[in-house]
């Protein structure tokens, strides 16, 4: 997990940590008009699941880069304005399943569809997880509202959003990487 | 193939600026109401004014922003305001407040049956939507010229004179270059499936079938921008990127003018702070005239 491979930040991670970026915040934006039930500013975001599969197919900088970078960028454009805080939780959410990016080797593969969701659901919870526990300090909520108004909406709404999308994402990339050779 | 936002030079005052001033400007206002959680109208609606007044200076043709301020009307009038309004969710607790006036109550029903609950409309949460979407419109007002009246050659250098390094500066500069790219690749697949019977307004069935066929759109222009990306990768290899510090094309240079709208954005920053943590003012509060207006 902590090979050159899966740290390194080359040509490479700087062009997919923007592209995962520019997916992420057109995603966004296209879709910040489904508000989660019970939390009103947290919005429904099938763009999540772009988020998840460019850390597993990329690393954890991309994920990082594509999170925050991403983000900011789908808040800007819809109006939502900057919360850095939220910037962060989602490039943690991207980066926790780059952890992963070395052990994938065929995307097609049951089992490894399966780390990739099991991985990207723990990006889930500890991106939204740090989101929500310093919204405390940034929006003066208490702990109860943090976490049954903000982090589990969040977390159940990006979880079925992951474990629906990431499968057809990487069976389709798994198609596409084969036909480019590498 | 890479397209840009509809840029065009224009002779404004906003296009004379050093694009870091206008930077640390849209910066320095989304923090100053963020990050102190103003809700205070008596600040918010000057920032709107200052907001709209630097919009309108940009000298933006209609045609060109439509659609964008179509979009950001319905998500604000309709989905954040009407949020705002039933649930008061998205701010302080404050808004929530049970001694607030009732004006009505909407009933939310189970068709067919007399299960349901009401939920109250109150003085609180119509002046809380009134601030909620006069605060969004302040920021996006702030954002929405930055791609039509900055030219896009200059991101990256913008970012690099800021203080980040080459390969964040490119990572920030490739973002915001794609980001048009990819809109409208969207917006073809979006045409190119409707064209096959595609209906996505009328996403049938439940949640996960919902998720399910927005497949059909995100998963098109997700794996074409993977190609893309090895073709960019190719290209910037094949001019050594990343083997040495860069040198960069343009250079920037701040001029007075840029000092005092960099200062001038300080100066709300520091002051939203001090007002908030310093005086404890910005807060939410309902103002008598509205009280009075709505409930006499």
């Amino acid at each position: 997990m902590n090979d050159k491979t899966t740290w390194e930040f080359g040509t490479r991670q700087v062009v997919y940590g923007a592209i995962g970026a520019a997916l992420y915040g057109v995603f966004s934006w296209a879709t910040n008009i489904f508000p989660l039930p019970a939390a009103g500013n947290i919005t429904f975001r099938p763009a999540v699941a772009v988020l998840i599969f460019f850390g597993a197919a990329y690393g954890p900088w991309v994920g990082l880069l594509a999170g925050v970078i991403g983000n900011t960028l789908g808040d800007a454009l819809s109006g939502w304005g900057f919360f850095w805080n939220w910037s962060l939780g989602n490039g943690l959410m991207g980066m926790v399943p780059g952890l992963i990016m070395a052990s994938l080797n065929d995307f097609k593969a049951r089992p490894q569809i399966m780390k990739a969701i099991g991985w990207g659901t723990l990006g889930i919870v500890v991106g939204m997880l740090f989101a929500s526990l310093t919204e405390m300090f940034t929006g003066g909520i208490d702990l109860n509202t943090a976490l049954v108004g903000y982090f589990t909406p969040a977390v159940i709404g990006n979880v079925i959003v992951t474990a629906i999308l990431l499968p057809i994402l990487m069976i389709a990339f798994a198609g596409v990487a084969a036909r480019r050779g590498r | 193939m890479l397209v840009t936002w509809k840029y065009r030079p224009r002779n404004t005052f906003i296009q004379s600026l050093d694009p870091r001033t206008r930077l640390i400007l849209l910066a320095c206002i989304t923090l100053a109401l963020t990050v102190p959680e103003i809700w205070d109208y008596r600040i918010i609606f000057p920032l709107f004014i200052l907001s709209l007044t630097l919009y309108l200076m940009a000298r933006i043709e209609w045609k060109d922003v439509r659609r964008a301020f179509i979009f950001i009307f319905i998500l604000v009038f309709f989905i954040v305001g009407l949020n705002g309004l039933l649930s008061g969710r998205g701010g302080p607790s404050s808004v929530l407040d049970p001694n607030s006036p009732i004006l009505f109550n909407v009933p939310f029903m189970i068709p067919g049956t007399d299960w349901g609950w009401m939920v109250p409309v109150t003085v609180s949460k119509a002046w809380f939507a009134i601030n909620q979407m006069t605060r969004m419109i302040s920021m996006a007002i702030l954002a929405i010229p930055i791609p039509y009246t900055m030219d896009p050659n200059i991101y990256g250098t913008a970012f690099k004179r800021m203080g980040a390094s080459d390969k964040v500066s490119f990572t920030m500069d490739l973002a915001f270059r794609f980001l048009p790219t990819f809109a409208r690749d969207l917006t073809i697949t979006i045409d190119a499936q409707r064209a096959r019977g595609y209906e996505m307004d009328k996403l049938k069935g439940g949640l996960v079938a919902r998720i399910r066929r927005l497949a059909p759109l995100v998963i098109p222009v997700t794996m074409q921008s993977t190609v893309t990306g090895e073709e960019v990768v190719d290209a910037m290899d094949l001019r050594a990127f990343g083997t040495a510090p860069r040198t960069w094309l343009k250079d920037l240079k701040y001029a007075p003018r840029d000092y005092f709208i960099i200062g001038l954005g300080v100066a709300i920053f520091i002051t939203c702070c001090v007002l908030k943590w310093g005086f404890g003012i910005g807060g939410f509060f309902v103002p008598d005239f509205f009280t009075n207006a709505l409930v006499g």
